[in-house]
């Protein structure tokens, strides 16, 4: 199993959410962050004032997949999320040892 | 023999099976009364066929069953707890054990949860004086069995020893405990999923009001309330309508959950709708019908509760330190204990506009409206008809009442809650208690709305709800904050209607409302242009890509002015934060503000987003689609055309729009095209470039046309949308007019031998300025300007230098700025006579604008080191 950790811009989450649909993906945990990369933070002058926006507003999407599909999810968020833009944002992937479902107790594939 | 009890057990059984069974077709009352029947019956045979009883000598020491609670005052709901107290007149016997065993154990068995206690009188007295969480049930005591004159014992000592003697103590506990379960079940979760007993406008506001009401008047039955004076014929009414329906959603609640529930929870709530028949309705589906019918009548509930308080001298006091300033400006009206009141209903009949003048005072003096002086605005509101809502005294009062602060009164609330504010804006109507339902909506249209105007009027105040002082400068900033009260008070009005937009559907009823009120077209048309519009930010904010320029100049066509997209803001981040916690954030502010800013800066700077402008742009593009000669061509076009990048609409004139879609169609997989023209008059020669666009791309044109010897006198440069770049140069002729097609040609091979790294322009440039002549230092009173700007555009940053005309200037600008690692998006080049004027519009690899003070020092340097020196 793989933890696929993305993150992107705002605006599209409803694109990822139905691309990784198209795939049979449904369940992910979504948060709203904030950071910075390489594209960093910048100011707005208002009535004089300077307002510096140093953290940028993204999504976190955070999913567990099955080893076998990880690089097809991978990929559908990487054309989903794609503008060609600077911080577009980026997807992380690790190793995930188990998952346990609460309720039943079931384990591994079957409890994602 | 059988136990007798078997018997007595199944009779109980039998009984309420068949109460249940006749339950759809009662009165929610009769039913509580009957199964609190059913219980005595139970409790008097058990007393009767008692085995334990005769052997506790009590003759010695009498016992009586006496029932307490919601059971004490017949309101026995389905699963609702059986408390109950058997008390004895010196002790409690050992045997007693034994009693219970025998009379509640079987209960229990058959599943009602039973409470009981065990206690002598005395017992009883000290620990309700202690506690009046004993005390409170025992009020509602009631005899079932046994020795009578224990139970009248029992009263008469409670209110000898404890009720008169600390009447106020306990009222004051009671008082507290309510406030602090609004508290506590006032929250938006209870809103959502209501609470039928704890909740505001819950079963427990009217035990509480029954309390206090046994604690000072010694009343008996809840019809006292109206005999005593406490209420008025009409509420009580109105009350025990209410408590009927809260009655019956409890029962059915126990009854399809099977158990002690009185939290509505998500899952009950569309089952009950039907259970309750209520059906889908104008747009609304029938649990949110359901949902709002419970709401009106909890939310009347809580206002009798509140009312009943304050009429009682319990409810929040509003001490000022200087009351005795306090005065009443208007004639009808008077303060009466710190209350304010009509002098007479008369006065309100010979002018009505008091009914709203009297919520004036009371935003004004921060003083509460008397019991008396609800009744009246309630009783007389019809009074306010077309010509009363139009008198200047009734819209000033009004918008007073929208103005002023609601920290400690709440007049607008108040309005609503008395039915003035319908009376005064009938079209409210349809969003009076209607649900949403979903988590996100957590109050109903009507409280969202009010909530609406308190978060706008409290920007920058030390109640400010946004958590973001910037939204204070805003507002502070405001020249009109009348529009947008009036606009955060409608905006949701359109909810009201089945329409499926409910922002265009509001826009048009508030237009109606504004004009009924007299206000000026300026007034009506902002009004309606918020309500209209008053999701458009909060959608591009999180929808829409807000570090693209196109985002916030489509954003600011539609606004037009700086003073409508403050109230826009300012109305958004209201609505959002009146909606509940799901809708607000400061991850949200954050994508608000930026993009607040971002449009901001359009509309100052204007020459995008200006009426103007956007006329300009409708023209060309007609003009353009004009052209077409087939609808497939004309879609071509229409999609070529959303490419352009809105400055480059903006500047090109029309015919050269067309000559670069042309270009563009031509371009197919090529790296350029070009198309050069003469202009005959001035003799100048025109290049057209439509290229991909690329890092350095307009340094290599401009080298290769001075490799050329061609003289670059004006340029413009744009980047369309799909990153494509179109050049347009102004050449001076070139000095060999007959070998010029051939010239061209070359110059064609070196751009592209340029692009593709294939020759190397700087030193080739470097050699053939050497051969014609060296750049030599001049004379000027004017030094060379490189002017930095990173304030007039969100997006780029703008570099404008002014200089000197000399062969290779172009270039050497340019490639400073490429080797600095920029790209230019938009470049104005225009040289008259020998001055030159150069602005680029730049941003660094990643897209961003380079506003570090080192980067701008660095970019300065660069570009007057290759400017010539200046004697």
């Amino acid at each position: 199993m793989k933890k696929i950790e993305a993150i992107v811009k705002p605006f599209k989450l409803d694109d990822i959410k139905e691309a990784l649909n198209e795939i049979g993906i449904q369940g992910m945990t979504i948060s709203e962050v904030k950071g910075y990369g390489r594209q960093k933070g910048h100011k707005e002058i208002y009535r004089g004032a300077e307002y510096v926006v140093d953290f940028i507003p993204k999504i976190k999407i955070e999913l567990v997949v099955d080893t076998a599909i990880a690089d097809q999810v991978v990929e559908k968020i990487r054309q989903a999320a794609n503008t060609g833009k600077i911080g577009d944002g980026k997807i992380f992937v690790f190793p995930v040892e188990e998952a346990i479902r609460v309720r039943t107790g079931e384990t591994g594939v079957d409890a994602i | 023999m059988e136990n007798p009890f078997n018997q007595i057990t199944r009779m109980l059984k039998q009984k309420k099976e068949r109460l249940i069974s006749t339950f759809p077709t009662m009165q929610p009352a009769v039913f509580l009364k009957q199964h609190a029947g059913i219980l005595d019956d139970y409790f008097r045979e058990s007393f009767e066929h008692s085995m334990v009883g005769p052997k506790m000598a009590l003759y010695k020491n009498p016992y009586a069953i006496i029932a307490l609670g919601g059971y004490g005052r017949e309101e026995q709901c389905i699963h609702s707890d059986v408390d109950i107290l058997f008390l004895f007149q010196k002790e409690v016997p050992k045997a007693a054990a034994g009693l219970i065993q025998e009379i509640i154990y079987p209960l229990w068995d058959l599943g009602f949860e039973v409470g009981y206690a065990t206690r002598t009188l005395k017992e009883c007295i000290r620990m309700s004086r202690k506690d009046p969480i004993v005390l409170t049930p025992i009020l509602d005591a009631r005899f079932i069995c046994g020795m009578s004159i224990l139970f009248s014992n029992l009263l008469d000592t409670l209110r000898q020893k404890i009720l008169a003697r600390q009447s106020q103590k306990i009222i004051t506990w009671l008082v507290d405990q309510s406030r602090e379960r609004h508290l506590r079940f006032g929250d938006s979760t209870y809103l959502l999923e209501p609470n039928l007993k704890e909740g505001q406008g819950g079963l427990r506001d009217y035990h509480t009001m029954l309390w206090i009401g046994r604690i000072k008047l010694n009343i008996r039955q809840p019809r006292d309330l109206e005999y005593f004076g406490y209420l008025s014929h009409e509420e009580y009414r109105s009350t025990r309508k209410a408590l009927s329906f809260i009655w019956d959603v409890r029962n059915r609640l126990h009854l399809e959950s099977g158990k002690k529930s009185d939290q509505l929870y998500f899952e009950n709530q569309i089952q009950l709708a039907e259970t309750l028949h209520f059906k889908k309705r104008s747009g609304q589906q029938a649990v949110e019908r359901f949902l709002g019918e419970l709401h009106a009548n909890m939310d009347f509930m809580k206002q009798q509760f509140l009312m009943f308080l304050s009429e009682h001298g319990y409810a929040n006091t509003y001490r000022k330190k200087n009351r005795y300033r306090l005065s009443v400006h208007v004639e009808g009206l008077a303060l009466n204990r710190d209350k304010l009141d009509f002098v007479s209903s008369e006065h309100v009949l010979n002018n009505p506009a008091l009914l709203v003048q009297i919520f004036e005072e009371s935003a004004r003096l921060k003083t509460p409206l008397s019991g008396q002086a609800k009744r009246i605005v309630i009783e007389f509101r019809h009074l306010i008809d077309n010509e009363v809502r139009t008198s200047p005294p009734v819209l000033k009062a009004f918008e007073t009442i929208l103005r002023e602060p609601a920290f400690t009164i709440d007049a607008l609330g108040e309005m609503l809650d008395s039915g003035c504010l319908l009376s005064l804006i009938p079209e409210l109507k349809g969003i009076v208690n209607r649900i949403q339902y979903d988590e996100y909506h957590v109050y109903p249209v009507d409280k969202h709305s009010l909530r609406t105007v308190q978060t706008v009027r409290a920007f920058g105040t030390d109640q400010d709800r946004s958590g973001c002082p910037f939204c204070g400068n805003v507002w502070k900033g405001l020249k009109n904050q009348k529009r947008l009260l009036w606009a955060a008070l409608l905006h949701d009005i359109g909810k009201g209607s089945p329409e499926k937009n409910h922002a265009k559907t509001g826009a048009g009823i508030a237009r109606k409302i504004m004009s009924a009120f007299g206000y000026s077209v300026q007034d009506v048309e902002t009004v309606s242009f918020l309500v209209e519009q008053h999701l458009l930010l909060m959608k591009t904010a999180t929808r829409r890509d807000i570090h693209d320029e196109e985002t916030a100049i489509t954003c600011a066509r539609i606004i037009k002015k700086v003073s409508r997209l403050q109230m826009l803001f300012l109305l958004t981040v209201a609505d959002a934060v009146s909606t509940g916690k799901n809708a607000w954030s400061d991850w949200t502010m954050a994508l608000l503000r930026d993009l607040f800013l971002k449009v901001m800066n359009i509309l100052r700077k204007g020459e995008l987003a200006s009426r103007h402008a956007v006329q300009t742009i409708e023209k060309k593009q007609d003009a353009i689609l004009a052209s077409a000669k087939t609808p497939d061509e004309r879609s071509r076009l229409a999609l070529t055309f959303n490419i352009m990048s809105p400055r480059y609409v903006l500047t090109m004139p029309t015919a050269g729009i067309l000559e670069d879609i042309a270009l563009y169609q031509n371009m197919n997989d090529r790296e350029f095209v070009w198309h050069i023209s003469r202009d005959e008059t001035a003799g100048t020669r025109i290049v057209r470039i439509c290229a991909k666009d690329r890092p350095g791309l307009f340094s290599k044109i401009a080298g290769t046309l001075t490799l050329n010897s061609l003289d670059i006198l004006d340029a413009q440069i744009f980047t369309w949308r799909n990153n494509i770049a179109l050049d347009i140069f102004t050449l001076k002729p070139p000095p060999d007019k007959i070998f010029e097609n051939e010239r061209w040609a070359i110059a064609e091979r070196n751009l592209t031998s340029a692009l593709s790294g294939d020759l190397d322009l700087a030193s080739q440039l470097k050699k053939k300025m050497k051969a014609i002549s060296t750049i030599k230092p001049r004379a000027s009173k004017r030094p060379h300007k490189v002017n930095i700007d990173n304030e007039s555009s969100s997006f780029f940053t703008i570099i404008e230098v002014f200089t000197y005309d000399f062969p290779g200037l172009l270039f050497a600008i340019t490639d400073a700025i490429y080797q600095a690692n920029l790209d230019i998006w938009v470049a104005k080049i225009s040289t008259n006579i020998d001055q030159v004027v150069d602005v680029f519009y730049v941003r660094d690899v990643h897209g961003q604008k380079v506003d570090s003070e080192e980067q701008v020092v660095s970019i300065e340097e660069a570009i007057y080191q290759r400017l010539p020196n200046i004697i």
